[in-house]
């Protein structure tokens, strides 16, 4: 599978894909219902057509009488059966084929029955057709099949009318359809942009807010947002806060680092000009440098552990599982402390979680056990519960514990790194810092066991 | 003791050397974590320094692999990142114990000391086998009570006897352990040294502390006073 890069454009913008997916839509339904309605006008005019001529069948059956030589019409209603090329005929056929009547209309047409086919219905049945007649253009036919009282012949009647204004007619509606379905497509793919732009418009909000914020020109999303896309805005938001806020921690950090450097540097370039200036190296001066080299070493480590502990987004974490977590320290601890053969009893209720960054936890954890272990005799007890998002941490040991007077100044935020001193100092200073970089509690209290109990509350 | 030091850094891989070699351990050591590993799998040692951070194979697959192929002398890791996630991966896959950068010597030999002694199953620094007891943080013997100076070599002699009590160590072994490659492997040498080593701890021979097993090695028979 290939990842694209993050700043990598997808071939379709949004607009796009939604427009051509409307797009198609619509020419697919629009152009769809326009045959479905062209058909049904269709069929209905046909089936008009055919039930006209059908009337008319009746109503020469109606005046029709048989004479000798075929049939005699006196008084036929329609008056275009009498006026010659009208554009509606009649006939009477028998079953053999000879023409026993045709209407006056009718008389400068040359047809047989041949023309019709099939020629005969059978009684009581109507047949329909078209045919094609030289002069006359397009024509339908309707033939009805009757037997008369009295004779033994049974006669077909036929009727038939021209198809051109049908025709006309259908292709009218064709006409009128056309246009006003292309209207409506206009109308609506019109309608169709202006809504997308209406909808999207949040999202090239949210850009042009984003590349605000690049050129400097505001420091977090200030438009309003729908609500779909608040959860993103809001943790953009929270994000380049985090951003800001730990550069901000790093240049302070940096600060700090330079500044608490500066004094053992003087204090080595002394005892540096001592020993140029004639007094060789003593042991005063060695004595000096050694403490000042240690001294550097402890403010490059603490410095170190506050930027490792700096890393502390709370966005898109996944929390940590702590009895696992616990374990696998405990379990490495007690290989490291293997001499004491520590008695460690971990506590934790089930599902019990740290919402935060895993290395940030265990860096807490470590150096929390690792006090323990050093400072404890043979019992350490660790307790972990939750409240909510909030977890709730005590880790107790039976070493000397931790002297009232002391507590406050080792749990002073941000002490110094030039004011930390080796043992316990580093280990809960960095504690302390995660703590307050999770907005939480840090207790320092006594414990049954006899020792220290460090509490705390996190989230 | 015969030690490896696995550390890319030539400064702080040359002083580590001298160092322990000053400190009577044979020592052996690789730059990079394939060459590591390959001197890991193939030599007896009876402890590793390792550093995490190591071209070509980094050292928590040196010790991974290590522990797999059943080599269970006791590893030391330098780490230069002092945070607790690299220190539990590391003992995780199998080291015994941490450095962080920068360290003094003392503390690598100090670890490096408590861990051989674990290894063999003490507890404490002290080793005590009847009334002899060797102090392994001062390498320094004393027979009931009294202080018996010995020599680099017969202590170092003595401290792999007891760390391996009761069991047949082979003279080959012996020299391989404490002595460098290219030391002029005479076994008349450590003949010598066991002889000089019986004196001083059983000058009347009442307690026998090493027997001979003909043809096949030494064997330190002096039961340990504390339960191991």
């Amino acid at each position: 599978m290939s990842h694209p890069t993050p700043n990598a454009e997808s071939r379709y913008s949004l607009q796009t894909r939604l427009l051509l997916a409307f797009g198609v839509l619509l020419v697919l339904f629009l152009g769809l219902a326009g045959l479905v309605l062209e058909r049904a006008y269709q069929e209905s005019v046909e089936a008009a057509v055919r039930e006209r001529l059908q009337l008319q069948i009746y109503a020469l059956l109606g005046v029709a009488e048989p004479d000798d030589n075929g049939f005699y019409l006196p008084d036929v209603q329609e008056a275009r059966f009498s006026q010659i090329d009208s554009g509606l005929y009649g006939f009477i056929f028998d079953m053999e084929g000879r023409e026993l009547w045709r209407s006056p209309s009718a008389l400068n047409l040359s047809l047989s029955v041949a023309d019709f086919s099939p020629p005969v219905p059978e009684v009581g049945e109507t047949l329909y057709g078209g045919l094609d007649l030289e002069g006359q253009g397009e024509l339908i036919w309707a033939s009805y099949g009757t037997y008369w009282e009295n004779q033994e012949q049974e006669f077909s009647f036929i009727v038939m009318e021209s198809a051109a204004p049908t025709a006309a007619e259908i292709r009218e509606f064709q006409s009128n359809l056309y246009f006003w379905f292309g209207l409506l497509t206009i109308f609506l793919s019109i309608a169709q942009l202006i809504l997308l732009r209406w909808g999207l418009r949040p999202i090239a909000n949210l850009a042009e807010d984003v590349s605000a914020i690049e050129s400097g020109k505001q420091d977090e999303l200030q438009g309003r947002y729908p609500l779909e896309l608040v959860p993103v805005t809001h943790n953009l938001n929270l994000l380049i806060k985090r951003e800001r806020e730990r550069q901000q921690r790093y240049r302070g950090m940096l600060g700090d680092l330079a500044h608490s450097l500066k004094t053992p540097l003087a204090v080595m370039s002394a005892a540096l000009q001592e020993i140029k200036s004639g007094g060789g190296l003593g042991p005063q001066q060695r004595q000096d440098m050694e403490e000042q080299l240690a001294r550097m070493d402890q403010i490059v480590s603490y410095q170190l552990k506050r930027a490792v502990e700096a890393n502390q987004s709370r966005l898109l974490v996944k929390p940590v599982e702590v009895e696992p977590m616990l374990q696998r320290i405990v379990g490495a601890l007690q290989k490291v402390y293997r001499d004491k053969q520590m008695q460690a009893q971990c506590d934790v209720s089930p599902d019990t979680r740290f919402f935060g960054e895993e290395s940030d936890f265990m860096e807490l954890c470590g150096n929390l056990l690792d006090n323990a272990f050093k400072y404890g005799g043979t019992h350490i007890q660790v307790t972990a519960r939750q409240e909510g998002r909030t977890l709730l941490l005590d880790v107790e040991d039976d070493g000397p514990g931790i002297p009232p007077d002391k507590r406050g100044w080792v749990l002073e935020r941000g002490a110094r790194a030039d004011t930390v001193r080796s043992g316990q100092g580093i280990g809960l200073a960095v504690v302390v810092e995660l703590v307050s970089g999770y907005g939480g509690e840090i207790r320092i209290g006594d414990s049954e066991l006899g020792g220290a109990k460090i509490s705390i509350r996190l989230g | 003791m015969r030690l490896l030091i696995i550390e890319d850094e030539d400064l702080l891989r040359a002083k580590l050397v001298k160092a322990l070699e000053d400190s009577d351990y044979v020592v052996d050591s690789a730059s990079d974590g394939k060459t590591g590993l390959f001197h890991g799998l193939e030599y007896d040692y009876d402890a590793a320094i390792i550093d995490l951070g190591l071209p070509q194979l980094d050292g928590i697959s040196v010790i991974k692999t290590l522990r797999q192929k059943g080599r269970i002398f006791p590893i030391l890791i330098l780490t230069a990142r002092d945070n607790w996630a690299d220190k539990v991966e590391g003992l995780d896959a199998g080291a015994d114990d941490y450095v962080v950068k920068p360290f003094q010597i003392e503390e690598i030999r100090a670890r490096l000391n408590a861990l051989l002694r674990r290894a063999a199953g003490f507890a404490k620094p002290t080793l005590d086998f009847g009334p002899l007891s060797l102090d392994t943080t001062a390498r320094r013997l004393t027979v009931n009570g009294e202080t018996v100076e010995l020599t680099a070599y017969e202590y170092k002699v003595l401290e792999y006897l007891m760390l391996h009590p009761g069991k047949v160590v082979s003279k080959s072994e012996l020299t391989e352990h404490l002595y460098d490659q290219d030391h002029d492997r005479d076994s008349n040498v450590l003949e010598v040294f066991i002889r000089r080593l019986r004196q001083k701890l059983d000058p009347d021979e009442s307690l026998k502390p090493i027997d001979t097993i003909r043809g096949l090695g030494y064997r330190f028979n002096v039961p340990p006073n504390t339960k191991r």
